[in-house]
């Protein structure tokens, strides 16, 4: 199956996450794995299957990286119809009222312009015990197993 | 042969370089040289015991050295122990982002004064580093000057409750430190406005949920930006917050003109207002937040201009920039830098093979990456329920975990 992994970063947390989680899916996916800034909205096509991973920032912001492509889907009327995706959010519980609001609201907008969310969203705690991979090779498996029931097993 | 590049300092601009310039070319020969024992610079030392989310990145350092074949060489001075010149025969690139640690003087009359002490020295303290002098004694009044993060994280810290510093890596003696203070009342002073303060509002509002506090903002004003008036919205969240008998006051636009004393202690800070009057705001202690600049043992001027010459020297992060900027702008301003120097080293052939860290062999104790691992493992193993850490704070201490533990081998 063709995987794009995309992500939202500030420090570098999520980058290093997609790396990890692209390194696990690589032996039997085409994998690639990009910062969602040289994203173009356009390019998202209905044969791929997105793994989305976000931080959040500011008080409840999505991180740098992220906010030209948000920019871009609010701006414009670009139909994400037939694209599917899943998304992993990074956070930190210290920030409680707005505990992974990123790939919340990246996750909205997503949907808010007809892609289609596959599985819940997973988050991870910056504050918390488990390591980001640990909680994120999971979804993923989960996410390309759901992504394989959909698309048929030939994809 | 392989490119060989010395980056001094492994702060989080050094480890970002290092990490954009393997992951761009996997065979350069990459070395971390720092003052210290231990790596990461301010991420351990500066960034506050009780943000330890923020520490987090250091998880991706530590990948530089696991994965991408970085080396580390801690407990190398700079300019001491090896020479500039030194550095620069052994290795075809030397970069330096060594940071500026000096606490920036409030430049007016009598600053000097004890019972006047700068917000770098009281964080360094708080965090275990090695070199920090004893936390000071700052009466029951102290009157933090300056209106950025920093400024904050000292009121947030001196704010707290004990139960409020579970799962820090905050030390005992620092813990006791703060539970002895005595304090009574904080303020918080700035010469600029409210609205122009350099807050983030993010670490205002965080404020708001300190239990032993009680907040007022005084004179805020208004704002005619975006950024003022979230941060003014921020401070009108917490105003008139709690009702505990410990009390935290942000006073604005007020300009410090001395520091007023008596019998040799602070007494008070002598500001101008915005109508033109002088008064003085009472205190017990000043703690000074207003930036920084270079302790002065590298020769920051002539190694900038160095930078700025076609010479294969380069520098990076707060030491280039100045004391501006968070952990993600170091990361952005790395991944240029990266870039250029790769871009320059295509231009270059490669010459006769250096010795780069060979250079450091010798009498000294120096600490590797397994050495600072060792150091780790044990500040880990005193982790309790209150504490995800208990930092050995003792050059000699760490050397000696690093370099002359017994192997417990695995
Ligand atoms: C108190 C404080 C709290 C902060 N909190 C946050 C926060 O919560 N979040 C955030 O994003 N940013 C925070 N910052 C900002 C952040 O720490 C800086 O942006 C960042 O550390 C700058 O990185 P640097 O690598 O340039 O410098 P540094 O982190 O200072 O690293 C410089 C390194 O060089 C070494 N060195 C110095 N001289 C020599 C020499 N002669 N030879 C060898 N090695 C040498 C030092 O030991 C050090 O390890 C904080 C800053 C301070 C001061
Ligand atoms: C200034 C700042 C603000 C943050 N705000 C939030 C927040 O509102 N909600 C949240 O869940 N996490 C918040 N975080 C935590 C980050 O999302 C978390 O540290 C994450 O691991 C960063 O990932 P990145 O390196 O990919 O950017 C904040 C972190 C910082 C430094």
């Amino acid at each position: 199956m063709k995987i794009v992994i995309l992500y939202g970063t500030e420090t570098g947390n999520a980058e290093m996450l997609a790396e990890d989680i692209g390194d696990a899916l690589d032996a039997d996916h085409e994998v690639t794995c990009t910062n969602l800034s040289d994203f173009p909205v356009g390019e998202f096509d209905a044969e791929t299957l997105y793994l989305v991973v976000c931080s959040t920032y500011g008080d409840g912001e999505l991180p740098a990286s992220a906010q030209p492509f948000a920019e871009v889907l609010k701006a414009g009327a670009t139909s994400l119809a037939g694209v599917h995706f899943a998304i992993f959010g990074l956070g930190d519980s210290e920030y409680e009222e707005t505990f992974n609001f990123g790939s919340k609201r990246l996750a909205e907008l997503l949907t808010q312009h007809g892609a289609v969310q596959l599985g819940e969203r997973a988050t991870h705690d910056a504050s918390g015990v488990d390591l980001a991979e640990d909680l994120a090779l999971p979804w993923a498996t989960e996410a390309v197993a759901l992504a394989e029931s959909r698309f048929g097993k030939a994809a | 042969m392989t490119h060989k590049i010395a980056i001094v300092g492994a702060g989080p601009s050094g480890c970002y370089l290092a990490q954009a310039l393997l992951k761009a070319r996997a065979d350069l020969g990459v070395d971390l040289i720092d003052v210290l024992p231990v790596p990461y610079g301010l991420v351990r030392y500066g960034v506050a015991a009780d943000h330890q989310g923020s520490k987090a990145v250091t998880r991706q350092f530590a990948r530089i050295f696991e994965r991408q074949g970085a080396r580390f060489f801690g407990n190398v001075h700079v300019g001491r122990d090896v020479t500039r010149d030194e550095l620069r025969s052994a290795y075809d690139v030397v970069v330096f982002a060594t940071g500026l640690a000096a606490d920036r003087r409030l430049g007016i009359a009598n600053d000097a004064a004890p019972g006047v002490v700068g917000a770098g020295a009281i964080t360094r303290a708080l965090n275990g580093h090695p070199d920090a002098g004893p936390l000071p004694d700052l009466g029951a009044r102290p009157l933090i000057v300056g209106n950025g993060n920093v400024a904050v994280d000292i009121v947030r810290l001196l704010g707290k409750l004990p139960d409020e510093l579970t799962g820090s890596d905050l030390g005992p003696e620092q813990t006791r430190w703060l539970a002895e203070s005595g304090i009574e009342a904080i303020t918080v002073l700035g010469r600029s406005p409210a609205a122009q303060a350099k807050f983030d509002p993010v670490m205002i509002k965080e404020l708001g949920k300190l239990a032993g506090v009680a907040i007022t903002v005084d004179n805020a004003g208004t704002a005619d930006d975006e950024h003022g008036q979230k941060l003014l919205d921020a401070l009108a969240a917490i105003d008139g917050d709690g009702t505990a008998a410990r009390t935290i006051r942000f006073v604005f636009s007020h300009v410090p003109l001395a520091v007023e004393t008596q019998g040799g202690r602070v007494t008070g800070l002598r500001c101008r207002t915005v109508q033109g009057d002088e008064i003085v705001v009472g205190c017990t202690s000043i703690v000074t937040a207003i930036g920084f600049e270079d302790i002065g043992d590298l020769p920051r001027a002539d190694i900038l201009a160095q930078a700025d010459s076609a010479a294969p020297v380069y520098a990076a992060g707060w030491f280039r920039r100045g004391p501006r900027g968070t952990i993600p702008d170091n990361r952005a301003d790395a991944q240029v830098l990266a870039a250029d120097i790769l871009a320059d080293l295509d231009g270059v052939s490669a010459g006769p093979e250096r010795p780069g860290g060979t250079l450091f062999e010798g009498p000294r104790d120096v600490v590797d990456y397994p050495g600072w691992l060792r150091i780790e493992r044990r500040e880990l193993a005193g982790a309790d329920a209150a504490r995800c850490r208990v930092k050995i704070c003792d050059r000699a201490a760490m050397i000696e975990a690093a370099c002359h533990a017994e192997e417990t081998s695995s």
